[in-house]
């Protein structure tokens, strides 16, 4: 009876997702985002020398981000200036693994 | 070279259809953290309650039509692996959870392969360090056909999302 | 080193300093082998929890060079079992070795560590048993109930008493150790942290306390304030996952829902706090990478943990459930003490040890937490010594917010040596680093309680349960295979 009491109490809480996404959700570790005009071989050099996930590379002139290693941790984000940024994005699953591999092409001086 | 594609959107679909009402999941943790099977229990919490959208966790392989599939893919585990996902009927699915199962975190060794798909074939991959229950929710009705892609759509670059 | 002690010794002194340790209430801590200097330096590390120091005594060791340690210390036996895997060590004589984290068909890459000696690989053996009357012998696992992580349990019984009981983690050996050999620290502190991750701050912690111990330097005191609380929120969170999980095994479904909610609000605190649900990126070399949102805390926290105080009122007074845990999976005082436990396992048979209290760290000396001990032994003396030390954590957060903040201190790269430690929620967890001229990483040992406590479950077990017990023993012991096998 006891249980029953308490759990009538508390009421429903039960996330309504998929139809709805909940505000706390803004907060959850994301994949970086990029300013690809900002971003010079040297900065990005240093964003792959970060990165202890392994899902930054360089490949000619494309900054190479795999989102399937990215853990989120958000380093890549400090160093980056104006030139990366918090995706806030966390629906990422895919069919395909190399759908999860975004190219962001190399842009500015240096 | 048509009749293939035909086939495959044919199964795409009956398997959308099987899976379209209740799907049961059995887990496999291949060498985690520990943190991802944290995320996975948290799933039948009442936060977020599986069992609304027709999903439930089963011990028995044979009532599975879902592989879950967390961690590094420690070498010691394949068999194991291999035998859970030959017990699961077909038609089957098999979800790749976290960094660790997606090839990031571990690097492949003598000790672990790095990537679940190393070891069996992944029909839907979910990243994450971990990845929430809301994340895990999208993939697996993603895997279920209930849901589309996003990150297909999605490009990362935000010059170029501010030119278009 | 720090407030640590270090000694030197030869291998022919090895018996008698552990058996003189021992006498001398000296508590054993852990064991490990180094590849260097063209052989193998083995460490003990001793706690000195009296006079709040660690010992570690250094000994050049040669295969069969030495008696087995484990016959003097019997909390030494993992450890000893391990160093013969890493290095290759062993020691004279015939005792047999236990499979600890190499499982077979692995033989190429033995010795774990690389160098030490290459010699015969350990059998795939388990606790020897003797099976009476019509025993039987069924493996369990490693895949198991969904969300538990991998473990194989060999289970001994006669139908419903468990006579014995094994266990292999070797699924999960990751190889953690030798892959941060070579690596710098920052690189090192990513993996470490995803070591254990449900200990991602102790570990990670106990990680950088040994780095900047080598360094000689000491975090700043906002940074230090930061650490305590993010460790305090790490235990809350973990106890909860321990009740949720405790009515997962006794059946209690609406008692276990009430805790996963307790457990969600806490999971979104840390969130709030942090910016990471298990509190991943905390830690940084020299200090703390942010410090916390205390606003977010303050707002949060007590609701959270009320949440939870209120979920395991209602257990203690629902008879099923405490039934259940009463006298299911007793650790008496002496096989506690025997086998070295740590944490709340050992508190609840009434070893009162605590990391926090008898080796505090810079800032923990103003923060001395209450510890609560039990002398019960049982679940239930498990379940009630984390569920006051939710409480004792929530003061500590709140009483430690106003000073916390963000900031780092340079650590000097360069070669030395460091023992760092944290308690965890499952207890003393210990990390020994040894850094290269170029300031890497050569050799890291990771202690997380786990290595420690799971050498306990097959006696809790066999304590006169049923098998249905075993898993309230699991969730009241609350290990990780993770932070074991490593």
């Amino acid at each position: 009876m006891l249980w029953f009491l308490r759990g009538l109490r508390k009421g429903v809480v039960t996330t309504r997702y998929p139809r709805e996404r909940d505000a706390w959700t803004d907060g959850l570790p994301s994949p970086p985002a990029f300013r690809s005009d900002l971003l010079t071989p040297t900065l990005a050099g240093r964003l792959v020398d970060a990165c202890h996930s392994g899902a930054l590379r360089l490949e000619g002139d494309e900054l190479v981000l795999d989102l399937g290693s990215c853990g989120g941790c958000g380093d890549c984000v400090r160093l980056g200036g104006e030139a990366v940024y918090r995706s806030g994005e966390f629906e990422l699953a895919s069919r395909d693994r190399e759908a999860l591999v975004k190219r962001i092409p190399l842009g500015g001086a240096g | 070279m048509n009749d293939e594609l035909r086939l495959a959107g044919e199964l795409r679909e009956r398997i959308d259809g099987l899976f379209g009402r209740s799907l049961h999941i059995r887990t496999f943790d291949s060498g985690s953290c520990a943190v991802c099977e944290s995320e996975l229990r948290l799933l039948s919490s009442p936060y977020y309650d599986l069992h609304r959208l027709g999903l439930f966790f089963t011990p028995a392989p044979r009532h599975a039509d879902l592989l879950l599939v967390t961690g590094a893919a420690v070498r010691a585990a394949d068999a194991a692996l291999r035998k859970t996902l030959e017990a699961i009927p077909e038609p089957r699915l098999v979800v790749a959870v976290g960094a660790c199962a997606l090839g990031g975190v571990f690097e492949e060794d003598e000790l672990v392969h790095g990537r679940v798909d190393d070891v069996v074939p992944v029909d839907v991959y979910i990243p994450g360090c971990p990845p929430s229950p809301l994340a895990l929710l999208h993939g697996l009705l993603v895997a279920t056909g209930r849901l589309e892609e996003k990150v297909q759509a999605l490009s990362f670059d935000l010059r170029r999302e501010a030119v278009a | 080193m720090d407030g640590t002690l270090v000694a030197r010794i030869a291998e022919t002194e090895l018996e008698s300093v552990v058996a003189g340790l021992g006498e001398h209430g000296a508590r054993f801590a852990d064991l490990f082998g180094t590849p260097e200097d063209g052989g193998v330096t083995g460490r003990l590390v001793y706690g000195l929890d009296d006079e709040q120091r660690y010992l570690v005594v250094e000994t050049p060791l040669a295969d069969r060079g030495h008696p087995p340690i484990s016959d003097l210390e019997p909390a030494a036996f993992v450890e000893e079992c391990e160093l013969f895997e890493q290095v290759g060590i062993r020691p004279s004589g015939d005792r047999p070795l236990n499979r600890i984290l190499m499982p077979p068909h692995a033989e190429h890459a033995f010795p774990l560590l690389g160098g030490g000696s290459r010699s015969a690989v350990p059998r795939e053996l388990h606790a020897p048993h003797h099976v009476r009357g019509e025993a039987f012998e069924f493996p369990f696992g490693p895949v198991r109930v969904a969300g538990w992580e991998s473990l194989y349990m060999g289970l001994v019984t006669t139908g419903e008493e468990v006579l014995d009981l094994y266990l292999f983690h070797w699924h999960k050996h990751r190889g953690v150790e030798r892959r941060l050999q070579g690596l710098q620290p920052e690189r090192g502190l990513f993996l470490v942290e995803r070591t254990d991750g449900l200990s991602a701050v102790a570990l990670s912690l106990a990680y950088c306390r040994a780095i900047e111990v080598a360094g000689g330097v000491e975090p700043p005191r906002p940074a230090a304030s930061t650490r305590i609380v993010a460790l305090e929120l790490e235990r809350i969170y973990n106890h909860a996952q321990s009740v949720a999980l405790l009515c997962q095994t006794t059946g209690l479904s609406v008692g276990q829902a009430q805790a996963e909610i307790a457990l969600e609000q806490l999971l979104r605190v840390n969130l709030a706090a942090f910016g990471h649900r298990y509190l991943f990126g905390v830690a940084a070399l020299g200090g703390v990478r942010r410090g916390p949102e205390a606003d977010a805390i303050r707002r949060l926290l007590p609701a959270a943990v009320d949440e939870l105080r209120r979920a395991v009122q209602a257990l203690l007074r629902t008879n099923s459930h405490v039934d259940r845990l009463e006298a299911c999976g007793t650790v008496p005082g002496e096989t506690a003490r025997r086998l070295g436990l740590v944490g709340p396992v050992a508190r609840a048979s009434a070893i009162d040890l605590d990391a926090r209290r008898d080796h505090p760290w810079p800032g923990w000396h103003e923060a001395a937490p209450e510890v609560a001990v039990r002398d019960g032994g049982d679940a239930l003396a498990r379940m009630e010594v984390m569920v006051a030390e939710v409480e004792e954590a929530q003061r500590l957060v709140l009483e430690q917010l106003p000073a916390a903040g963000a900031g780092t201190v340079d650590i000097p790269r360069g070669p030395g040596t460091g023992l760092g430690w944290a308690e965890s929620p499952r207890g003393e967890t210990l990390a020994y680093v040894s850094l290269d001229e170029g300031g890497r990483l050569a050799r890291v040992r990771l202690r997380p309680a786990p290595v420690r406590n799971w050498r306990a479950f097959d006696d809790a077990a066999r304590a006169r349960n049923v098998f249905t017990d075993i898993p309230i023993i699991e969730a009241s012991f609350w290990q990780t295979v993770a932070g074991f096998a490593r």
